[in-house]
């Protein structure tokens, strides 16, 4: 056999992944069913094997759905070369494997490496819906004052097949901003994002200048759109989250057009500029086993200039993820106790209490039992969804706000909002200053003095290390939040080391403090 | 140890202490120091929209005005 006809060689197929052999770099589909569910590049996904092969895991996501049998075939993505092609045996299990989700639709692997309905497993009905909300956001956000186009895979698959790429499972949408400074370019970015809430869509913001766009389908389903903004200075182009590379307007504007499945879109004047740009110049050969590698420049000057906001976000959307839809259990917490049983305000009854990080609000709905008007904050407001729910049927005052302490337009507003209120409030920030960078919380003590300028008091908690370490908690020093606090223009009344009850070797830190001189 | 060892492990240490040492560190700090202004940035821009988006009803002493801006802001974000 030639060289040319088969570069790679099939040793052996098991539960744990693939042996191969070959010198050459190819892509690889794997089919099950004869349906394609994941591809990888021979060298660069594999690491050296034994009998001179080369060894390739089964990506995480395809693992939980090996438990049985399928016809699977390994097959050269470009020359259609067959390199192995039998049914095969997992685990114990005798059933048929079907790699579907719990709707009984077929799933593949995205570029992302996530189990999703890829577009190759789509009708035309299907995918139509898509379309449409393409051409909504495009025409909103030209609405809103900047020219948007199809992005990444989406103009990819428009220009090079007039389709969508069938292993890919979302659409992209881009716009190159005519301000030439970051600075501008995010402002624009925030109007926009203002504009299109105000059209009543709901706006996810990932960095200073990129945003998903949910829109609502006809059967009522929700959809994403991730719009990525960019913007030319000095001669380069800089477009998030990947592209910075020297780069003519020319090649963007007046736009032009291009069609995705049989439907007139704008594109860039020269869209094969900005694709290579995106993918390289190998841009016209598919490749569904694609990996960014953003050089390091471009990725410091896009982290640099735009990221931040989202610190810890992913992870705390994971925590809460399986807990959001239960009534939370165990208030008071001890900090809540202590302020129910020493606050004069909470002594005097019916006090206004703001709750700085609420989490799942189980406190929050513990003094709003009690009579208290309270509203909690917090980065994921619908990690409260149970204990909202159950305020909302109890016709108790709990309201849920969402706070985001790593962007300023969040902690400035919520403050203002908070100091527009009349009169003293009481303020818990009840383990939040122990999951937070020093950044997020020097701004939580900027909206905690926000809201405390006609009065009230501010009560801390945090872990300061022992005892067993939890979720999401890193241990600070007393004396740290003591003297930032105090350069944040509060008095500290009180400062004090408490022993959990639930853990005795787990330390934990009390503060008191007003905002202002004695 | 080879002459080729013993060489390399002088060079390294040269490397660790040297002028080459001291210029690595140098890149270090100032590659640290142009992030921390570039993220001067975004702390601009964020400035410079909600002074703009508040400030105007406050110029116009409008009281429901600056209250609804107030709530308009938090909602579009």
């Amino acid at each position: 056999m030639s060289d040319a006809a088969s570069p790679v060689e099939f040793v052996e197929i098991d539960d744990s992944g693939l042996l191969l052999r070959g010198e050459r770099d190819v892509v690889l589909d794997v089919t099950f069913g004869g349906r394609r569910i994941w591809s990888f590049w021979l060298q660069r996904d594999s690491t050296p094997g034994p009998h001179g092969g080369r060894q390739i895991a089964w990506p995480d996501s395809l693992l939980k759905y090996l438990d049985g049998h399928a016809r699977v075939a390994i097959v050269e993505h470009l020359s259609g070369a067959v390199i192995y092609d039998a049914d095969t045996q997992f685990g114990d299990a005798t059933t048929a494997i079907e790699i579907v989700n719990s709707q009984g639709n077929p799933l593949g692997i995205d570029k992302s490496g996530r189990m999703a309905q890829t577009f190759d497993t789509r009708s035309a009905e299907h995918v139509a819906p898509l379309l449409d909300s393409i051409e909504e956001v495009l025409q909103a956000l030209a609405g809103a004052g900047v020219e948007a186009f199809p992005a990444y895979g989406t103009l990819l698959g428009a220009v090079r097949e007039g389709h969508l790429i069938g292993h890919d499972s979302d659409a992209d949408l881009g716009y190159v901003s005519r301000h030439s400074h970051p600075v501008d370019v995010m402002r624009e970015s925030f109007r926009l994002q203002r504009r299109l809430t105000e059209a009543g869509y709901q706006i996810t913001r990932y960095s200073g200048i990129a945003f998903k766009v949910t829109v609502t389908e006809g059967d009522g389903s929700l959809r994403g759109l991730d719009v990525f903004g960019g913007f030319i200075t000095e001669g380069h182009l800089y477009l998030m989250g990947e592209v910075g590379v020297p780069f003519s307007e020319s090649w963007i504007f007046p736009l032009g057009t291009t069609t995705l499945e049989g439907r007139t879109l704008p594109a860039p004047a020269l869209p094969e500029k900005l694709l290579e740009a995106m993918y390289g110049p190998g841009w016209t050969v598919p490749d569904p086993a694609f990996h960014f590698e953003t050089p390091r420049t471009t990725l410091r000057r896009l982290n640099g200039w735009f990221r931040g906001t989202r610190v810890f976000r992913d992870s705390w959307d994971r925590y809460y993820s399986t807990r959001r839809k239960v009534l939370p259990e165990g208030a008071p917490s001890p900090l809540s106790a202590y302020v129910a049983e020493s606050d004069p305000l909470v002594r005097a009854g019916s006090p206004r209490i703001v709750d700085l990080g609420c989490g799942r609000a189980g406190d929050a709905l513990w003094f709003a039992r009690q009579g208290a008007r309270v509203t909690g904050f917090d980065f994921v407001p619908s990690a409260s969804t149970a204990a909202q729910t159950a305020a909302r049927d109890e016709g108790v005052d709990l309201t849920v706000e969402p706070l985001n302490l790593n962007e300023w337009r969040s902690v400035l507003g919520v403050g203002a909002q908070l100091a527009a209120v009349d009169g003293p409030c009481v303020v818990i920030a009840d383990h939040v200053a122990d999951a937070l960078t020093a950044g997020a919380r020097a701004s939580l003590w900027r909206v905690a003095s926000m809201a405390l300028r006609q009065g009230g008091m501010l009560y801390v908690s945090a872990w300061l290390g022992g005892g067993d370490k939890r979720k999401m908690q890193r241990a600070v020093r007393l004396g740290q939040l003591a003297k930032e606090l105090e350069a944040a223009g509060f008095t500290v009344v009180e400062s004090e080391r408490i022993d959990a009850i639930d853990d005795p070797g787990r330390r934990i830190g009390r503060i008191v403090a007003k905002w202002g001189e004695n | 140890m080879s002459i080729k060892q013993r060489a390399t492990d002088v060079m390294i240490k040269a490397l660790n202490r040297g002028p080459v040492a001291e210029l690595t560190a140098r890149i270090k700090d100032l590659e640290a120091e142009i992030q921390e202004l570039r993220g001067q940035s975004l702390r601009l821009a964020e400035l410079a929209d909600i002074v703009e988006e508040l400030l105007i009803p406050m110029a116009q002493r409008d009281q429901a005005r600056i209250d609804a801006a107030v709530e308009a802001y938090t909602k579009s974000l």
